[in-house]
C-alpha cells in the first residue's frame, strides 16, 4: 500500500533475488512489489528468512534484483553501474546496521565525518555538521570518543548520526535495535521518528520487535519472499 | 595531525595492528638494509675500479686511432696530436692530458735478455696521469726532454738483473721492417706491489719510441677528468675536438675486462637484491592482505556509506606507503652507521681474499686491496625508493582485494 499523495521515493516492482551457492538456489524474494514514499517511516517484519534483509540490500543499491525492476530516488538501479550505485549510496542513502559498523579506530565525530569527506565536504564544514548531529543526538560529549569507549545504544546513536549526517533523502536500517536493550531500543527509536518528523527524512527499518513496530507509520509484513501484508497505522503514543 | 580523515583511518589502522605493523617493518627494513649494503658495496666497487683504471693507465678517457679498440694495434698513430693535445688541456675539467706510443722489442743487458713493451711518455704529464710512477723506488722518473734513459719496472729489472745506471739494449724492428738498437740507461726502478703491473712499466720518451718504431707521433692521449662523476659531461665537452681518423674512448671501452666485472658484480648484486625484496615484498603482501581480511566488515561498511573502490585502494596504499616511510628509517637506521664505517676504516679485502705477491692487479690495473663501501647522500632516497617498492608493490594486490569487496556479501556473512 502506498500513499498516493506522496511521491514514491522507491518502486519495486515483481523483483526476485536468488542466490546460488553451488547447485544450490535460495530464492530471497518471489516477485515482490513494494512502492515507499516519502515521509514514511515504515517498518519490515516477518520471520527470519522472509527477505528483509534481502529488500533492504536491494534498496539500498548494495546489491541487484535477478529479476523485475528496481526505482530508487527516480534512478533505475537495474542499470546502474557498480560506481554510480556508490555515488547513489553517498549522495542520497543513509545506513544503519544492526551491528552498528563503526569504523573502531576513529571517534564517534571521525565517523561522521568519514561520509562528509567523502561527499567532498571541506574539513571546517564537516566537522561543524558532524558535532551538529551528534549534539542533536544527545551525544554532544561524546563525540572524541571511540566506538569502544561508547555503550552499544550510544554507538548505534552515532551510527543513526552518521547515516543522517548528509542529509539524505532515505535512511535504511537493519534491525537497528535487535543488540539494544528494551531501554536503548526505545530511545533509539524516539531519535529516529524525531528526525522523520523534523527533518521529513524517510526511514524503512526492519525489525522483530513489536516495540520497535509501534513506532512505525506504515508496516509490511514479508514471507516467503513476498509482501503478505501492507498495513498504515496510527503511531503508538511515544 | 592529518586534516583527512581517510588518512588517519589509514595510520590508525597501523597502530591498531601495532605487532603486525613492526614485523612488516622490521621485515623491510631488514631487507632494504640488505640491499643498501649491497648497492653501497657495488658503487664503492664502481668508484674503486674507475679510480684503479683511471690512475692505472687507462685514464677516464682516451683519445686513440680508429681501429686501434678493434685491433689493439701499438703501430697505429693519431693524426695531428700535438694540437689535439693543446686543445684537450685547455677543456675545462681536464686535469691531465698525457701522449703516449708503444713499442715492443728485446731489451737485454749482458747475456740476460726480455721481451719488452715500451712505452713513450711526455715526461712532464706522465706522472700527473699514472699513479705507479709517481713514487720511484729506486732513482727517479725520466725528465722532460731526456733521451736514452728508461725507468723500468722491478719484474724486468730482475729478469735482466739490472740496476740503476746500468746500460741496456734495446733491439726493435721499425715499420719499414728494418732492425733498430738504441742504448738506455737505467735512471728508475718502479715497484708497484703487483709483478704483473711491473712488468707492464718500461718508459721512455716519446722520441726514442719514434726513432726505434720507425713511426713518429703519439698513439693515445689519456685523460684525467678533475672530477670523476664528472667523466660524462668532460666526454661531451671533449667530441667535438675529436674527428677521424682519431676517435674518443671511454675507460669502459679501453678496458672491458674491467667494465664486464663490473657489470657481471653489479648484475648478480642486484640480483641478490631483487630476490631479497621480493621474499620481503612477498611477506608484506601477506600481512597487507591478512590485515584487509581482518577488516573486511569494516571495508564493507565503508563501501555501503558510498565510498569507492579507488578510495579503498588509496587507504591500503596509505597504510603501504607509512609503512614504507617507516621501513626506510629503519634500514637508514642501522644501515648508515655501518656503511658510514666500513667506508672510513675501509674493508681489507688482502686478509680475505689472498694474492701471490703483494698486490691485487686485474687487466693490467693494481687495486688497493682496502675496499671503500660508498656512504653518501644517495642511500636515503635509495632507502625510500626500495622500501615504496617492497610495501607499495606489497600493497597492491590487497588494496585490489579491498576494493573488490563486496558490502551486501561481506555484511551478510558477518551478520
Amino acid at each position: 500500500m502506498s500513499d498516493e499523495t506522496n511521491e514514491a521515493l522507491v518502486r519495486v516492482s515483481e523483483v526476485t533475488r536468488v542466490f546460488k551457492t553451488g547447485k544450490l538456489e535460495v530464492h530471497a524474494l518471489r516477485g515482490l512489489t513494494l512502492d515507499v514514499v516519502e515521509g514514511d517511516f515504515l517498518a519490515l517484519v516477518g520471520p527470519s528468512g522472509s527477505g528483509k534483509t534481502t529488500l533492504l540490500n536491494l534498496v539500498g543499491a548494495l546489491d541487484r534484483p535477478t529479476s523485475g525492476g528496481l526505482v530508487v530516488l527516480g534512478r533505475d538501479l537495474t542499470a546502474m553501474s557498480k560506481a554510480e550505485r556508490a555515488k547513489l549510496r553517498l549522495g542520497s542513502l543513509g545506513f544503519v546496521f544492526q551491528a552498528y559498523n563503526l569504523v573502531p579506530v576513529l571517534t564517534a565525530a571521525e565517523n561522521v565525518e568519514f561520509v562528509l569527506e567523502l561527499q567532498g565536504v571541506g574539513a571546517k564544514a564537516r566537522r561543524a555538521r558532524a558535532l551538529e548531529v551528534l549534539d542533536e543526538l544527545g551525544l554532544g560529549d561524546l563525540a572524541d570518543r571511540r566506538p569502544n569507549e561508547l555503550s552499544g545504544g550510544q554507538q548505534q546513536r552515532v551510527a543513526v548520526a552518521r547515516a543522517v549526517a548528509a542529509r539524505p533523502k532515505l535512511v535504511l536500517a537493519d534491525e537497528p535495535t535487535a543488540n539494544l536493550d528494551s531501554e536503548n531500543a526505545e530511545q533509539l527509536m524516539a531519535m529516529m521518528r524525531r528526525l522523520h518528523e523534523s527533518h521529513g527524512v524517510t526511514f524503512v527499518f526492519s525489525t522483530h520487535d513489536p516495540r520497535v513496530v509501534a513506532h512505525a507509520t506504515r508496516v509490511v509484513t514479508l514471507v516467503d519472499g513476498r509482501v503478505a501484508s501492507d498495513v498504515a497505522k496510527e503511531r503508538d503514543a511515544a | 595531525m592529518t586534516r583527512s580523515v581517510a588518512m588517519r583511518y589509514a595510520l590508525r589502522s597501523l597502530r591498531r595492528n601495532l605487532r603486525r605493523s613492526l614485523v612488516s617493518v622490521v621485515g623491510v627494513a631488514l631487507g632494504v638494509g640488505i640491499g643498501l649494503v649491497a648497492l653501497s658495496w657495488i658503487r664503492g666497487e664502481e668508484t674503486m675500479t674507475i679510480n684503479a683504471a683511471a690512475g692505472g693507465g687507462v685514464g677516464h678517457l682516451r683519445i686513440a686511432p680508429e681501429g686501434w679498440l678493434d685491433r689493439r694495434e701499438d703501430a697505429l698513430r693519431l693524426e695531428g696530436w700535438e694540437a689535439l693535445l693543446q686543445d684537450v688541456r685547455a677543456i675545462e675539467g681536464v686535469a691531465v692530458a698525457t701522449p703516449r706510443s708503444r713499442v715492443g722489442g728485446l731489451l737485454g743487458l749482458g747475456t740476460r735478455s726480455t721481451h719488452v713493451t715500451l712505452t713513450g711518455v711526455d715526461a712532464a704529464t706522465e706522472q700527473l696521469a699514472l699513479r705507479y710512477v709517481q713514487e720511484v723506488t729506486d732513482g727517479r722518473y725520466l725528465e722532460p726532454d731526456e733521451r736514452g734513459v728508461v725507468v723500468l719496472g722491478r719484474t724486468h729489472a730482475r729478469r735482466l738483473g739490472a740496476e740503476l745506471d746500468d746500460e741496456l739494449v734495446v733491439t726493435t724492428v721499425d715499420a719499414d721492417g728494418e732492425m733498430q738498437s738504441q742504448l738506455l740507461i737505467v735512471v728508475g726502478i718502479v715497484q708497484t706491489g703487483s709483478r704483473d703491473v711491473d712488468a707492464t712499466i718500461a718508459h721512455v720518451a716519446l722520441a726514442d719510441v719514434a726513432l726505434l718504431s720507425g713511426r713518429a707521433g703519439a698513439a693515445e692521449i689519456t685523460i684525467l677528468a678533475d672530477d670523476v662523476y664528472d667523466r660524462a659531461a668532460l666526454q661531451e665537452r671533449i667530441a667535438p675536438l675529436v674527428s677521424s681518423p682519431n676517435k674518443l674512448l671511454t675507460w669502459l671501452q679501453v678496458s672491458p675486462e674491467l667494465a664486464m666485472g663490473l657489470e657481471s658484480d653489479g648484475a648478480f648484486l642486484d640480483m641478490a637484491v631483487a630476490i631479497v625484496l621480493l621474499v620481503v615484498l612477498l611477506g608484506v603482501a601477506s600481512a597487507q592482505l591478512t590485515g584487509v581480511l581482518q577488516r573486511r566488515k569494516e571495508f564493507a561498511v565503508l563501501a555501503a556509506i558510498g565510498m569507492r573502490g579507488a578510495s579503498l585502494v588509496r587507504i591500503v596504499l596509505i597504510e603501504g606507503v607509512a609503512l614504507g616511510v617507516l621501513s626506510a628509517c629503519a634500514a637508514l637506521a642501522w644501515t648508515a652507521p655501518l656503511v658510514w664505517r666500513l667506508d672510513d676504516v675501509g674493508v681489507d679485502l688482502g686478509s680475505v681474499m689472498a694474492s701471490e705477491d703483494e698486490g691485487w692487479a686485474l687487466g693490467g690495473v693494481l687495486f688497493d686491496p682496502i675496499f671503500h663501501p660508498d656512504f653518501g647522500p644517495w642511500m636515503f632516497p635509495m632507502a625510500l625508493l626500495l622500501a615504496m617498492i617492497a610495501t607499495v608493490t606489497a600493497s597492491l594486490y590487497p588494496a585490489w582485494f579491498a576494493a573488490r569487496t563486496d558490502p551486501a556479501n561481506a555484511l551478510r556473512v558477518d551478520r
